[in-house]
């Protein structure tokens, strides 16, 4: 559950221009999709609320390139 | 003359957005019409033949939906939120509306007195052909420019819009104060103190021996080069355009300053959160983006620049009170005067990314062309990039610091590094 909806978070926060489907089967990070950084800054913003936490930016954020490392991410932050 | 009334009237405090380009404004004038900037809208197929009274309700109807464009800027500074009032329209037959939009944008707004907005209307015997609006950047920067413009072209093809309020100014300043904007304001303020305490004090530090008069110059190298080579680069390591002109900026800036370590400024939307996004105001300001510089490969860097940006992006929504403190004890504990004075404006809206053929940019490199659209007085910078099209890129520099020579060769020295990485 917990990767199918960051799935859907990534895809809002690109407008939809990449559907969940293609976020969850995706085998290269999404950067290469088409996630850019402006994305990913309403994708870290949809995170924090949505799972009440906060990311560090001023450490190693490459858990945001997929929705495994964002999962992972997820679940030992909160 | 356009009557318009809205729901409230009041004062609040300036946004962390509206301080940061009223503080700018303050410190350009009398050159402050710099920040004026505006939209022509044509008048979309679907609304013709539109009549002067359908345009100016169509425009009655905006200024009531969006706080900003009936908010002057009252004593403190703080905003000063009208709920009624009247807006004088220009109509002008058969002119060129980019000429009139011009004529809107030449002087400076009287911010206490006359609507952050002007506006006139382009007329075709009977039918009005384009509208042409001029903002005063208290109001509006580029993007929320976008919304008006797309709010304007709905109101004249249905003659009313759909959906809820926007956010708010007036809203957003009282969440900055509350203790969630405080707490984002602070994690903001760590961030640009711990980077003033270690960063060189400014980009530029070396007399240029070649300064002018008026002393501002803006070159620009209009390449459709750049472009190209900063798509294929993008696509290559999963980037942006955007990304990839900001750290080749950097990486040269480094190159001809001799610095390791190079702060630059860039001006970064703030329109992330869904509290902004959509909002009709300024929320862009800038970001403090630090990058070590020791990598000599590009790629190499590239991959460094990447969280660099988003720690840049988000140190972006801050409140300038902030910034104005730590930029006076850190300038005061280091003894010397702590500013990049570099700064970097990618204007353009939306970006594709294609992985573009080699003989393609090789081609393009014989279509650059360089102008010198402007000079002034006075600027509150000593370099600042902007981006536009595909691609203008200018460099407004002080010739103090950079001569016209340095201006000219940085913007060829920028394609020369974007295109020889995108062909290795």
């Amino acid at each position: 559950m917990l990767k199918e909806r960051l799935a859907e978070l990534v895809s809002e926060s690109c407008d939809g221009q990449i559907t969940a489907a293609e976020v969850l089967e995706a085998s290269v990070p999404l950067s290469y999709l088409g996630v850019t950084s402006l994305a990913q800054m309403r994708l870290i913003d949809a995170v924090e609320r949505e799972y009440d936490v906060e990311i560090d930016l001023g450490g190693d954020v490459s858990f945001l390139d997929s929705v495994e490392g964002l999962a992972a991410w997820v679940s030992a932050a909160r | 003359m356009i009557a318009f009334s809205g729901a409230r009237s009041g004062t609040a405090p300036l946004t962390w957005g509206q301080r940061a380009i009223w503080d700018t404004i303050e410190r350009t004038a009398p050159d402050d019409h710099y920040f004026n900037f505006g939209r022509v809208l044509e008048v979309p197929r679907g609304a013709r033949p539109a009549s002067v009274a359908h345009v100016s309700r169509g425009i009655g109807l905006l200024l009531e939906r969006h706080e900003s464009l009936r908010t002057l800027v009252g004593p403190g500074p703080c905003q000063d939120l009208r709920d009624r009032g009247e807006l004088a329209v220009r109509i002008v037959a058969d002119a060129d509306p980019a000429e009139i939009l011009a004529e809107l944008t030449a002087n400076a707004f009287a911010y206490a007195s006359e609507w952050p907005l002007r506006v006139a209307l382009v007329t075709r015997g009977d039918e009005v052909t384009h509208v042409v609006l001029a903002f005063c950047h208290m109001a509006s920067d580029g993007l929320g420019a976008e919304e008006v413009v797309r709010d304007l072209r709905l109101l004249l093809l249905r003659g009313r819009l759909q959906g809820g309020a926007p956010p708010q100014p007036f809203d957003l300043a009282l969440w900055q104060e509350s203790p969630a904007g405080r707490r984002q304001a602070w994690s903001a303020a760590s961030y640009w103190e711990r980077e003033h305490r270690r960063m060189p004090p400014t980009m530029f530090h070396v007399p240029s021996g070649g300064a002018e008069l008026p002393p501002i110059w803006r070159g620009t190298l209009n390449s459709p080069a750049i472009d190209l080579a900063a798509q294929r680069l993008a696509v290559r390591h999963g980037t942006s355009t955007s990304t990839v002109l900001l750290t080749a900026v950097s990486a040269l800036v480094a190159e001809v300053t001799g610095h390791e370590t190079v702060a630059v400024l860039p001006i970064v939307s703030n329109r992330f959160r869904a509290d902004t996004r959509t909002a009709v105001t300024t929320l862009s300001q800038e970001g403090l983006f630090v990058l070590d510089v020791e990598k000599s490969r590009f790629a190499d860097l590239l991959a460094t620049a990447h969280p660099a940006v988003l720690r840049a992006y988000r140190s972006a929504y801050h409140d300038p009170a902030d910034r104005e403190r730590i930029v006076a004890e850190t300038s005061r504990d280091r003894g010397t005067p702590i500013h990049p004075y570099c700064c970097f404006n990618d204007m353009r809206f939306t970006e594709q990314a294609v992985d573009r053929d080699e003989a393609l940019i090789r081609q393009a490199l014989s279509e650059s062309s360089l102008t010198w659209p402007l000079s002034q007085e006075q600027l509150n910078c000593r370099f600042c990039v902007h981006l536009s099209g595909a691609m203008q890129v200018s460099l407004t520099a002080d010739t103090r610091w950079l001569s016209r020579q340095d201006i000219e060769r940085f913007l060829f020295g920028l394609e020369r590094l974007i295109v020889e990485a995108a062909l290795r």
